[in-house]
């Protein structure tokens, strides 16, 4: 196993790594944990002309949390998301999210910024943002961009970053203490890519109705999917079974996941309706307890 | 105290945990040179032409050869070499660049451009019978049934001059008695079609070879070859050189479960030999999957019928092995199964030997009985449902015992069937109460078990080591359970002695490590060859101690007079004597030999329980149990490590193990992301039974314990989950969309 030869640059620097994408554009390939880019390259299923390697910038590799929103650099390891207690307790969706990303030597190497800019529909990080309404700074020499999750996720491993940009970090608003959440996915094999997964994040008000809530999922499409409809029908009702079993059938109308040999698209849209109904149901309990 | 029958650990155990174990990519060999081969990416094609100059200006390449280069070899299409004028498969070696690194020849080979012209291919067995299907093979090849029988697999049953099918190279059948009339007379029947997908052995290890050819003409061959010996001969015959020329020299094997006897050396040997330079070749997992062959997928349409009481009267079957592009020898095998496992009084069976453009197929781990058994354990799992009988008490009402009609037409020795089910029926995963959603599921397997003759060679060292020398490789943990047949033949404990695998060279003959018979064939020889030197040892001691040999015994490394401790000479004072200058006593030097004369079948039962998911089609083991008869248990912690990875390997083919190629023969699960070898957490804890009726003829009392476990895993899972979701598995591996999704 061995990648087609490349270059190979190891910039120090934000400033610099942005000056190569400038120089090299469409050349390259940001090289962050590695953990989909090098399996490709060794493959030759990817053979980039080009390497800007960004594990060298220290600055991309800090959890920070500013004015009560998470700050999380590019650079930064799945491990030390599932790590931090900090997390565990204000963005609790990420950290369950995180946990059902591959094996934990991939977690080790893994970073937030890859799985985004890798827009894997299958990948666990992107749904949780997109159910969290998270944003994403991206830097180039033309200047500062700042995208929401349904800007910058286009379509299956696209993304709508420009050849010349970094995405240097990503921003999580914060999160209403009694809100409940729920992350859960199925997979062949525990680290296999899911065939189907729910992200749930719900609130209620002390009158038991649903005050705010998110549903996305993955697997569900060409991109993170928000459940839009199921989203409206619960937002200020209620939320019992049968509201979320409504909810639940409802998140997977319309819906057209890929079939392959893992799964057909009926099988993939029938698992996606009973990981949203498990989502709901628990996210919902934990709700009810907060707000209690 | 006795060494057999105490648990022992792994002589080579540590070495392979702490990573101390050299294996063959390990080896420096001076002036080595790497081989990476380009493989065809087309299943059925002509070549028109392969270019070669952009590999060749490749820096640090520097040979690149294509079939024309070698020379020509007489055998069938897809077995040469580089392929010639044709592909018959999407894998094939068609081009091999030599570098003087591996990374510069894995560049060379992305580099050479091999120009097809496609033609037609099928990749279906069924599609592959019909007269509208392309040819796949050239010359249809007469199956080879000498692969089948070195597995130790009933092999040989009558082959029926019937009209074959296209792409049908042999058919197997069997018949007894008037299978139709008893049919239709059966109180109850089950007909239905069962398939079992193609898999791999996926051992850790990919293959790998290092050849080097020596001044006049000679190889050496280093490999993790399951069969030394028959590596060298195979060597032998394909480059005519005589077979002393050949050292092949046995290498740890990383995993072999049947397929690494040899696939890379013949193409390295003739490349090197062209060169004149040491060779080495490590495959990708990706060249693994498409290249090193793999088991063979097989469909069963089979019939069963039962009187309203539980007695079997007839079995009908028609079954087909899909070969891909080699001409397959499974058939006999399941024929034997079907059968001989259970007391049908008609029988009429017949099954296809089936080429497609796919890589070919060899052995793995029990070949063909995982794929029969997973048919038949199924069929009676529904005859038992039907019957509303218990199906272990349906198994018991008519399996076969000592003295009824095996599935050639012989008597079945003692065998221990019976003493199996009933261990089961008593197991408490069969007894326990379920929890709802949890189903138990059981199956029982069989396998006839192969033996060769083989020798041994002893000495004892300097340090009073004794030193056993064989010819067989270790794929199993085997030597340990040898050193201790060694420990108590010579009166040792086992720390004291040493199993080398030797050079085909030097080493005493010593069978293929396969067919579960490397205990079963070496062990007699290496009994033999330690009695021999303990006498030897002990007549030496005699002249020093002036006592009869009859009144020695070997204690704490010496020798003693029984009953006078005082009275002794240390072992190693006695090897001094006897290989010192000017020294007059001859050395010790032993050889056994043995050639077991008859098989020992062996049976076993499987218990699996699971959890169904009844929104998902999930489901997970919630327990599992393999009841074996062994025979003997020589150690009995390597038994159970040997049922435990069997077990892994026959549930893997029901939890997701599958090669699957599209309709142009293009394999889609060619890595290990899409394939799906079992994890650990989806495995519970396995409860090993052994059942010990001992052989009469094995060594100690031993039969072989390699392969059952491998057999009935699928099987017993299938069922399992049947009875959970109320959904009949009559496909490997599970789909769980059918459990939930009505087809």
């Amino acid at each position: 196993m061995k990648p087609a030869p490349f270059d190979y640059d190891d910039p120090r620097s934000v400033d610099e790594a942005i000056g190569l994408l400038a120089r090299y554009g469409d050349e390259c390939k940001v090289l962050a944990g590695g953990q989909s880019l090098v399996p490709l390259m060794n493959f030759r299923l990817a053979r980039p002309g080009r390497l800007v390697d960004i594990n060298g910038i220290e600055s991309l590799g800090q959890v920070k949390v500013e004015n009560g929103r998470l700050l999380l650099g590019a650079m930064v390891r799945h491990a030390q998301v599932e790590r931090s207690n900090d997390i565990a307790a204000r963005w609790p969706l990420l950290h369950d999210a995180i946990v059902w990303v591959g094996h934990s030597q991939i977690r080790n190497r893994g970073t937030v910024g890859g799985s985004v800019a890798h827009a894997d529909p299958a990948a666990e990080l992107p749904c949780a943002l997109a159910a969290l309404d998270a944003k994403f700074h991206v830097l180039s020499r033309r200047g500062p961009r700042v995208l929401r999750w349904d800007q910058i996720f286009v379509s299956e491993f696209t993304t709508s970053l420009a050849p010349d940009e970094l995405l240097t970090a990503i921003e999580v608003p914060p999160q209403d203490p009694s809100t409940g959440v729920a992350f859960v996915e199925f997979a062949r094999r525990h680290g296999d890519f899911a065939l189907g997964g729910a992200a749930v994040s719900i609130t209620l008000a002390r009158n038991g109705t649903c005050s705010d809530v998110a549903v996305a999922l993955l697997s569900a499409g060409p991109r993170p999917v928000r459940a839009e409809e199921a989203e409206r029908r619960l937002k200020g009702g209620q939320v019992d079974e049968a509201a979320i079993k409504q909810a639940s059938a409802a998140a997977v109308q319309g819906l057209h996941p890929t079939s392959d040999l893992h799964g057909s698209r009926e099988y993939r849209v029938k698992l996606l309706q009973v990981m949203t109904e498990r989502a709901l149901t628990k996210a919902v309990h934990l709700a009810t307890r907060r707000a209690a | 105290m006795s060494a057999v029958g105490t648990p022992t650990r792994r002589l080579e155990g540590r070495d392979k945990v702490v990573g101390a174990t050299r294996y063959t990519a390990d080896l420096d060999v001076g002036g080595l040179l790497h081989v990476q081969l380009v493989l065809s990416h087309l299943a059925s094609a002509r070549i028109r032409s392969i270019e070669t100059s952009a590999a060749r200006s490749v820096p640090g390449v520097v040979d690149v050869v294509v079939a024309g280069d070698l020379p020509e070899q007489d055998v069938a299409g897809p077995d040469q070499p580089l392929a010639t004028q044709r592909v018959f498969y999407a894998g094939q070696p068609v081009a091999a660049v030599i570098a003087t690194s591996e990374a510069a020849a894995h560049d060379g080979a992305a580099a050479v451009e091999v120009d097809l012209e496609e033609t037609d291919a099928v990749a279906d067995a069924v599609a592959a019978m019909q007269d509208s299907s392309p040819v796949v093979l050239d010359v249809q090849e007469e199956a080879d049934e000498g692969d089948a029988s070195m597995h130790g697999a009933a092999a040989g049953n009558e082959s029926e001059p019937v009209e074959r099918p296209r792409n049908v190279s042999a058919v197997a059948s069997a018949k007894r008695g008037d299978a139709g009339a008893a049919m239709a007379a059966s109180g109850v029947t089950v007909k239905a079609t069962y398939s079992v997908a193609a898999v791999h052995h996926t051992a850790m290890e990919p293959h790998v070879s290092t050849v080097r050819p020596e001044p006049g003409g000679g190889l050496t061959v280093w490999s993790p070859t399951q069969g030394p010996f028959a590596l060298r001969d195979e060597l032998a015959e394909k480059l005519d050189i005589p077979a002393h020329k050949i050292r092949v020299v046995p290498m740890p094997v990383g995993g072999g479960f049947g397929g690494k006897v040899s696939l890379l050396e013949g193409l390295l040997a003739l490349l090197a030999i062209r060169g004149n330079r040491p060779l080495r070749l490590v495959l990708t997992r990706r060249q693994v999957f498409a290249f090193a062959k793999g088991a063979p997928a097989a469909r069963f349409e089979i019939e069963i019928g039962a009187k309203k009481d539980g007695t079997l009267t007839a079995l009908r079957a028609k079954f087909s092995y899909d070969n891909g592009a080699s001409a397959g020898w499974h058939g006999g095998i399941s024929s034997a199964f079907l059968a001989g496992t259970y007391r049908w009084p008609a029988v009429d069976i017949t099954g296809y030997e089936v080429s497609t453009n796919k890589t070919p197929v060899d052995a793995y781990r029990a070949p063909g009985a995982p794929q029969t058994y997973f048919a038949l354990e199924s069929a009676m799992d529904e005859l038992a449902q039907k019957l509303d009988i218990d199906p272990i008490e349906l198994r018991l009402r008519n399996a076969v015992r000592e003295g009824d009609i095996d599935g050639q037409g012989a008597k079945w020795p003692r065998v221990a069937f019976i003493e199996c089910l009933e261990e089961a029926r008593n197991h408490p995963l069969y007894t326990a109460p379920l929890g709802a959603g949890e189903a138990v599921g059981i199956a029982a397997g069989s396998w006839g078990g192969a033996r060769t003759p083989s020798a041994a060679g002893c000495r004892v060292e300097p340090d009073g080591t004794l030193s056993i020398l064989i010819g067989t490789p270790d794929v199993s943990g085997a030597t340990t359970g040898l050193a201790m047949i060694a420990a108590d033949a010579f009166g040792y404990p086992v720390e004291k002695v040493r199993i080398e695998t030797g050079e085909t060279g030097v080493a005493p003959y010593g069978a293929v490590a396969a067919g579960s018979q490397t205990t079963y064939s070496l062990g007699g020889a290496v009994h033999e060859a330690a009695v021999e030197a303990r006498r030897q040892l002990l007549e030496i001691a005699t002249e020093q101690l002036e006592a009869a040999p009859e009144d020695l015994e070997i204690v704490d490394g010496r020798v003693a007079v029984r009953g006078v401790p005082e009275r002794f000479v240390e072992i190693t004072e006695l090897v001094t004597l006897s290989t010192q200058f000017m020294g007059t006593f001859r050395p010790v030097q032993a050889s056994g030999r043995s050639a077991v004369q008859t098989a020992s079948p062996q049976f076993t039962v499987h218990i699996a329980r699971v959890k169904a998911d009844p929104e998902t089609g999930a489901f997970a083991l919630t327990g599992y149990a393999a009841i074996q008869d062994v025979g003997r248990a020589i150690n009995p912690p390597e038994v159970e490590g040997q049922v435990h990875g069997g077990v892994a390997q026959s549930v893997g083919r029901a939890l997701g193990e599958q090669l699957v190629y599209d309709a142009e023969g293009q394999l889609k699960t060619g890595s290990l992301l899409d394939y799906e070898v079992p994890t650990v957490d989806q495995l519970p804890g396995i409860d090993v039974r052994m059942i010990e009726v001992p052989s009469p003829v094995g060594p100690l009392g031993a039969k072989g314990v390699g392969e059952p476990p491998a057999v009935p895993g699928a099987a017993a899972v299938a069922n399992a989950v049947s009875r959970a979701t109320g959904v009949r598995v009559r496909d490997l591996p599970i789909d769980r969309s059918r459990l939930v999704i009505p087809s």
